[in-house]
């Protein structure tokens, strides 16, 4: 399972890289434009995700946008950065439990080993 | 005449509480941990443990645990504990952060004032099941029911938990 290694202020995560469509850098897209809970991109309009929030983190200083979008569902998450596709086998990845969540719109799904430190993998189905 | 039984004493905040030992499946090193944005306030994240995403909880965080709210200083003193105590409940495998963890033998139970004496010592009465003596400190035998029913870890959780239950395959399989 390829994953994309991104980083939000202090954590990084990981995003299944088939999801991934596009990586937007906001300084050289001049047709992307931000809204407080959408993105609108090329005249489209995107959800935004906001893992900065979630994580209780300003924003960082230096930001790219994904474009994820999987069967119909897509959305726009931005990140501080993105620096490494990792191959992880599935079975290395080991569920969360779903009771560790405070509301029913949990954004992470898996944990795994990423040089002996524990790793979250973004859930696809949050996010989408 | 009754065996000794056995305990693991720990030490959350200012207290010095236990859990019966045979829940405990092991006494590690704190291990490092991811924290979970999202999570319960009182789950300082996840660590893996032989492959498995081990839920760490900070009873220190879990409001309802004490009888008196807590300066929140102290409630980022716990951070720093150095164990973690791995418990086997039901299906699910969760870590408790500890300092001072020890194994001890049981001792009888005082038999009057535990409410008064768990309330003095910080911990709701709700969550002890016993006050124990050990030489000079009272030990707080914590409801191990009680206390993972209310951090929300089902006793038992059913091989083919559907949506929203249980624990997912992350990988879609």
């Amino acid at each position: 399972m390829k994953l994309l290694m991104v980083s939000v202020g202090q954590d990084r995560y990981a995003v299944p890289a088939d999801i991934v469509t596009q990586i937007l850098d906001p300084a050289l897209e001049s047709e992307l434009h931000l809204e407080p809970t959408e993105a609108v991109y090329r005249g489209e309009r995107f959800p935004l995700r906001n893992l900065h929030t979630g994580a209780g983190e300003e924003r960082g200083v230096s930001r790219i946008y994904l474009v994820l979008g999987a069967a119909r569902n897509r959305a726009i998450v931005p990140v501080d950065g993105a620096d490494a596709i990792r191959d992880v086998p599935s079975t290395a990845i080991a569920p969360l439990p779903s009771y560790i969540f405070a509301g029913t719109g949990r954004v992470f799904r898996g944990v795994f080993s990423d040089g002996g430190e524990p790793r979250l993998l973004l859930d696809q189905e949050g996010l989408l | 005449m009754s065996g000794t039984s056995w305990l693991i004493r720990f030490r959350v905040g200012d207290a010095e509480a236990a859990l019966p030992v045979g829940i405990v499946r092991e006494v590690t090193a704190r291990p490092r941990i991811a924290r979970v944005p999202g999570s319960h306030a009182f789950v300082t994240g996840v660590a893996l443990h032989g492959g498995v995403a081990l839920p760490v909880y900070d009873l220190a965080r879990f409001a309802p645990l004490w009888s008196v709210p807590r300066p929140r200083s102290r409630e980022r003193a716990p951070v720093d504990a150095d164990h973690v105590i791995v418990c086997d409940w039901g299906e699910a495998r969760l870590g408790l952060l500890g300092n001072d963890v020890d194994v001890v033998p049981s001792a009888p139970p005082e038999e009057s004032q535990d409410r008064a004496h768990a309330s003095r010592c910080g911990l709701s009465p709700d969550y002890v099941r016993e006050i124990l003596h050990r030489e000079d400190e009272a030990v707080l035998l914590l409801d191990p029911e009680r206390l993972f029913a209310s951090l929300g870890v089902p006793a038992a959780e059913p091989r083919n938990a559907g949506e929203g239950g249980g624990e997912d395959d992350p990988a879609r399989r």
